[in-house]
């Protein structure tokens, strides 16, 4: 035991003298050990850039998806996904008061409002057009902070109604309409008992959610107006806002027992399960990453071999001088690989602060980038700081040196020895 | 006396690239043509001959980092030909220190760890190495520049931490291969004398090839070699060997 302790302490002492040797050997040639660190810096500060760009592009689009009135998580009965979608409240939540009690209740539980998500057609006496509609208790949606996205003109829908039904609509219902506010229109739908339903709403306010397709088809009423059009007391669905998005899996674990109680059967959406435009949008950045990502790990890879292959051959006579001394060849793979591998740290110590550095430049400049495809509004260029992104892009840059290593590496340690030496 | 190095009947021949006449006996060229020479312990041998005759060949096969075409070598009593490579580099690693004509000391390390490199791979503890060290670098005269990089070392002093590296982990064999040619005159009667003290002071064995008349003349025995062939072996005192 003593014998094997002795050998392993040996063997350590070695090692960490063949570290010293490879860190020496990484500053040997200083111009080319930083052009190197110049390139693998930069492909990991691309990437941060890249990724910080895309982070705060997902982080955007989820508190947006959320705080433009998805929530966190959404209440609806078992039997809503396969409702008719003409006469909505079928299958909507007959007790939603007791149950927004409860939940309510609920630790990290910001506030939870009722809402109708409803179909039919608006008309302005010369023209119809089909809309989505959203029936909402405005002073409810008011203290969790869900507003549409940004006024054309007018106003929120009044917190205390008085007899007259107001509506919002979208930019481009008001358009194809020809109204503005102010105006009049009728809006049309299916009642729960499957008549047709008419109420005169009046227009006060225009917005423009920014994107071109909703605003098209978006109209939003208070939840009196809706149940009196749609003639019931039933909601679609209770929606649950929450101190921080990150408190949304624990909330819904919580809560999922307590829903299991009631008369009515009612399932729990996370606001990830109903964010499908905000899923899209991820995969497809993830992808441009990932490919973006392959190209800097390939790139590094490949420059990399040529930079250590070089370094093999003006250390020939070196290599030959080791071997010659009874270095086992083994050990000559593991110096190229430390050497290699250390290129590689270095150079993700260069990135990750320099495209930090740079991530709060772009962030002080305010720079702005044109609007999306579908979208009216420019895009903010900010950039987040993701550890786990600095951690990801190291190590791809690691291991691609230390994996571009491999091949200068066996290379050298399967060099004719005489032949080394005598190498000019 | 303990025999040391057996060469018996070694041909070395190497392939050639490019055969303008693409016949079979102008396909390779001989560098050594059953070359015969045996060493006991403790000797202070020279092989001598003209560029080209086969003293770097010759070396190469004793020191286990090349392979004869035919003939066997043994040292220390073991045949080189039937070692695999692993058990060559250990032959080599425990047995044979090396002095280069170009002195070949690994730039980023100190003198004293070239000294100490020999050591390193065979797993000497780092108490041991570090005694060993300060033992052969003063043995050669370089104690006060231990800790300097070869580039801050004249010619004479790197030939010496070469030597101090070829001697530190006590092998039974030396070999140099012109250890005097990169030398001033001045250097090199002082590298000969140090060789020539440590083979008296420490029984160790010096296998060298050099054509240098200062270093012959100090020579008790020499091998001369002319168009890979052994064509005479004889010491200083006229006695002919082989």
């Amino acid at each position: 035991m003593a014998k094997l302790s002795q050998i392993t302490q040996r063997m350590e002492a070695a090692v960490a003298k063949f570290l010293l040797l490879a860190f020496r050997n990484v500053f040997r040639n200083r111009r080319r050990t930083l052009m190197t660190l110049f390139m693998v810096g930069g492909g990991v500060a691309g990437l941060l850039l890249v990724g910080g760009f895309f982070s705060s592009m997902f982080w955007g689009l989820r508190e947006h998806t959320i705080n433009s009135g998805l929530g966190h998580l959404q209440i609806f009965t078992a039997d809503h996904f396969n409702r008719d979608e003409v006469r909505v409240l079928d299958t909507g939540i007959d007790n939603w008061r007791q149950v927004a009690a409860s939940v309510q209740t609920g630790g990290h539980v910001r506030g939870v409002a009722p809402r109708i998500e409803f179909y039919g057609m608006v008309s302005n006496g010369d023209k119809s057009s089909v809309f989505m509609g959203t029936a909402v208790d405005p002073a409810a949606e008011a203290s969790l902070g869900f507003f549409p996205a940004r006024f054309e003109s007018g106003r929120e829908l009044d917190r205390k109604p008085t007899g007259e039904v107001e509506a919002l609509i979208g930019v481009g219902l008001a358009k194809s309409m020809n109204v503005k506010v102010g105006d009049g229109l009728t809006v049309l739908a299916m009642t729960s008992d499957g008549a047709l339903n008419g109420v005169d709403v009046q227009i006060v306010g225009i917005v423009d959610n920014g994107v071109a397709e909703m605003d098209a088809r978006y109209l939003r009423i208070t939840l009196a107006s809706a149940q009196r059009l749609l003639q019931s007391d039933r909601i679609t669905n209770l929606v649950v806002g929450l101190d921080k998005t990150e408190n949304t899996d624990q909330v819904a674990a919580e809560l999922t027992p307590r829903l299991s109680g009631l008369p009515q059967q009612l399932v729990l959406k996370k606001w990830i399960d109903l964010a499908t435009y905000y899923k899209q949008v991820r995969s497809l950045f993830s992808t441009i990453f990932v490919f973006l990502g392959a190209i800097v790990f390939f790139m590094v890879l490949m420059s990399s071999v040529n930079t250590l292959l070089m370094t093999m051959f003006e250390r020939t006579r070196e290599i030959g001088t080791m071997l010659a001394m009874g270095t086992p060849r083994t050990w000559i793979i593991a110096l190229f690989m430390f050497e290699a591998t250390l290129i590689g740290v270095f150079g993700a110590i260069v990135g990750v602060l320099s495209g930090n550095l740079l991530g709060v430049l772009v962030n002080r400049s305010g720079l702005h980038l044109p609007p999306p495809p579908g979208f009216t509004t420019p895009m903010s260029f900010h950039v987040l700081h993701v550890p786990s992104l600095m951690i990801g892009s190291s190590l791809l840059v690691i291991v691609s040196l230390a994996l571009a290593s491999i091949f200068p590496a066996v290379r050298a340690s399967r060099l004719r020895i005489a032949e080394a030496l005598s190498h000019v | 006396m303990e025999e040391i190095v057996s060469v018996e009947e070694v041909s070395r021949k190497f392939p050639l690239d490019n055969n303008p006449t693409n016949h079979p006996s102008h396909s390779f060229v001989s560098a050594l043509s059953e070359a015969s020479v045996r060493v006991t312990a403790g000797e202070f041998l020279a092989i001598s001959g003209p560029s080209g005759s086969g003293k770097t060949t010759l070396l190469n096969l004793i020191g286990c980092i090349d392979q004869p075409t035919s003939g066997r070598i043994l040292v220390d009593g073991v045949d080189t030909s039937k070692l695999k490579p692993g058990s060559m580099a250990t032959l080599r690693r425990e047995k044979i220190g090396f002095v280069f004509q170009t002195f070949n000391l690994i730039p980023v390390f100190t003198a004293a760890e070239n000294v100490e490199y020999p050591l390193l791979i065979q797993g000497v503890s780092s108490r041991e190495r570090r005694l060993r060290v300060a033992e052969a670098l003063d043995s050669v005269g370089l104690s006060a520049r231990a800790q300097q990089r070869p580039d801050l070392l004249s010619g004479g002093e790197r030939q010496r931490v070469a030597v101090a590296r070829a001697i530190v982990h006590r092998p039974s064999l030396v070999l140099a291969d012109e250890p005097t040619a990169n030398l001033d005159t001045h250097n090199a009667t002082q590298l000969i004398d140090l060789m020539h003290g440590l083979n008296r002071s420490l029984g160790l064995t010096f296998i060298f090839s050099t054509h240098d008349a200062r270093l012959l003349e100090h020579t008790e025995r020499i091998v001369r070699l002319c168009d890979g062939q052994v064509v005479s072996d004889n010491s200083t005192n006229g006695g002919s060997r082989g």
